[in-house]
């Protein structure tokens, strides 16, 4: 059982990056820093609690907020440029936090051991659940628990102005610009939300996998954050949790009996979705027809 | 002092492989405004076919014909999977399919090695040229060299010929090249066969001068490639060139002056302060900030 636990802890974990950055792609842009945001966090988080030795709730907050700063702070740079620059602009950012982190040593003496993350050799001991006594099945209820707040406030936040508000700058720039929305604006708080959710995740799965290290936030989890909403479409944040599932829960954990040959069928499974289904599993018109039977059905009962 | 005019020396060598690489890029973007993820791990895995040729014979020049050709093949390949099908109008779905082909490309090389990196022939062996106290290495000269020469050729073909014409004219108005009888199709499909040998040629220099070719290279190259194509332009041919240069000069001088692991901050760092202070790259005309 504890399997199936840790199974859904990875699909929580995924779920939080995959959100991160569809608040960003809700706005047009594709960010390919959100690995980077979730290794602020991670990094912070574990700091806060092994070195500092604060609570766990505090310490996850306290990370997405650094990743949001960090995400605010590049984002005014960053948006200067739009569409495919801005892709590049972001992956080029994510890989300088992830090199950052592989040169960064800060260590102190924790009884005779020491503590805390060194370079390339990572950050371990990030002991937060084992020393509270905290069970698989618990961690995973949290992780979850956080996973449901993020989605039901992006749930609440799609069905507001604000919402409306990204929407609009996602479809068409020129005219958001000219009913008067600030476009630097929306996107820098998109961005800076997107940073914020992406550091929630990195904190979280800091102290689940108990050791970090530079190359747990390369390009692939940034692939994979922009990979979920485009994948699983942009009509609302259940196509990208049923994206998360797909990808982690049959196409990794699912076809592990294929060996080798899953990371082959992975990337030409990408190239076949995107040619049959290129706004996304769930398009707007999609989720119109589910909607539709859903309601056909509940109609009859 | 002359040890770090020594490292920028070894780096304008090195960096021609960063030029081809961002041309390629910047080819596909100026004809389709789409990215091509996938071009860098495409040139690897070219490259890598070259190596097949060591089963027939052990010329390098072999080697290096059939990594060309193969890559033009993969090329094509990319265009049939990740664009001929793929609706143009969104530009969500050309990016992240050629990110699944980024993916299974590698894998697929990763699967027929066994994930072993495989030693490179060099394309040129013979001393260093020195020039008082400082040398160039005889092997980077040979990569230098097969680059100046590619770059020359693709300028011939995009400015003397009508296959180039025929590119730039879609490039600058897509529908009245259409109008004037050029089928966007063909010319998107001859770009991408085009800029795949290219490719193919700069994953060849890459493994030459490197002398082992590995699947890790991909990733850097594609970093590396997207930030010569932001700094001299999206779009701009000498933009590319120039940038590629530039990258490999600095990168390199990086590295004499700090150390390896943090080399590739400070290109980056580079890439945020042509962000901050030039959007549009070297070379972009003004305007087309996309």
């Amino acid at each position: 059982m504890d399997f199936y636990f840790g199974l859904a802890q990875i699909l929580g974990v995924h779920t939080l990056l995959g959100l991160s950055a569809y608040v960003v792609i809700l706005t047009g842009q594709v960010s390919l820093a959100q690995a980077g945001f979730a290794a602020i966090g991670a990094y912070v988080a574990a700091m806060l609690t092994v070195l500092a030795e604060w609570a766990l709730s505090p310490a996850l907050i306290a990370g997405g907020l650094a990743a949001g700063l960090a995400a605010c702070l590049v984002g005014f740079p960053a948006l200067r440029v739009k569409g495919l620059m801005l892709v590049i602009a972001t992956l080029a950012f994510g890989e300088a936090i992830r090199l950052f982190f592989f040169n960064f040593d800060y260590q102190i003496a924790k009884g005779n051991v020491k503590v805390g993350p060194l370079g390339g050799e990572g950050f371990r001991q990030i002991r937060y659940f084992n020393e509270h006594g905290w069970s698989t099945f618990e961690v995973m209820l949290f992780i979850w628990l956080v996973v449901a707040l993020v989605a039901a406030g992006l749930w609440w936040m799609d069905r507001s102005r604000a919402g409306a508000v990204l929407r609009a700058v996602g479809e068409d720039e020129l005219a958001a610009q000219s009913v008067g929305i600030n476009l630097i604006a929306v996107k820098v708080s998109a961005m800076t939300a997107g940073g914020f959710i992406a550091g929630l995740a990195g904190g979280i799965y800091a102290h689940y996998t108990t050791h970090i290290e530079h190359s747990n936030f390369g390009i692939l989890p940034a692939t994979f954050a922009i990979a979920y909403p485009i994948l699983g479409g942009l009509s609302n944040v259940f196509g990208t949790i049923a994206a998360v599932i797909f990808v982690q829960g049959f196409l990794i954990e699912g076809l592990r009996f294929m060996g080798d040959w899953r990371n082959l069928l992975f990337g030409a499974l990408i190239v076949l979705a995107m040619n049959l289904r290129p706004n996304g599993l769930f398009d707007a018109a999609a989720t119109q027809r589910l909607l539709r039977l859903f309601r056909r059905a509940s109609g009859r009962a | 002092m002359t040890d770090y005019i020594q490292a920028i020396l070894d780096g304008l060598l090195f960096g021609t492989t960063y030029s081809l690489i961002g041309i390629g890029f910047t080819l596909i973007f100026g004809v389709m405004h789409k990215i091509n993820m996938s071009f860098a791990a495409a040139s690897v895995a070219g490259a890598y076919c070259g190596l097949l040729a060591l089963y027939a014979t052990s010329a390098p020049w072999a080697i290096f014909l059939l990594a060309v050709l193969a890559s033009g093949v993969i090329g094509f390949l990319i265009y049939l999977t990740c664009f001929r099908f793929v609706p143009l109008a969104s530009p969500l779905a050309p990016l992240m399919s050629t990110v699944g082909m980024l993916l299974l490309v590698d894998e697929i090389v990763v699967h027929l090695t066994d994930g072993m990196p495989k030693t490179y022939p060099a394309l040129y062996d013979g001393d260093p040229l020195e020039f008082g106290t400082f040398m160039l290495r005889a092997d980077l000269m040979g990569v230098f060299l097969a680059a100046v020469i590619a770059m020359a050729v693709m300028l011939v073909l995009l400015y003397r010929t009508r296959l180039g014409l025929a590119a730039r004219a879609v490039a600058q108005q897509p529908v009245a090249a259409q109008l004037c009888g050029v089928s966007l199709q063909h010319v998107n499909a001859q770009t991408f066969i085009i800029t795949g040998m290219l490719g193919g040629l700069a994953g060849v220099m890459a493994g030459a001068s490197v002398g082992v070719l590995s699947p890790l290279l991909s990733l850097p190259l594609t970093t590396k490639g997207l930030i010569v194509t932001v700094i001299g332009g999206l779009g701009s041919l000498p933009g590319a060139i120039v940038a590629g240069l530039m990258v490999g000069a600095a990168e390199n001088l990086f590295q004499a002056m700090r150390n390896v692991t943090e080399r590739d901050i400070y290109v980056m760092l580079l890439l945020f302060v042509f962000l901050v202070l030039r959007p549009n790259g070297l070379f972009a005309a003004p305007g087309s900030r996309t």
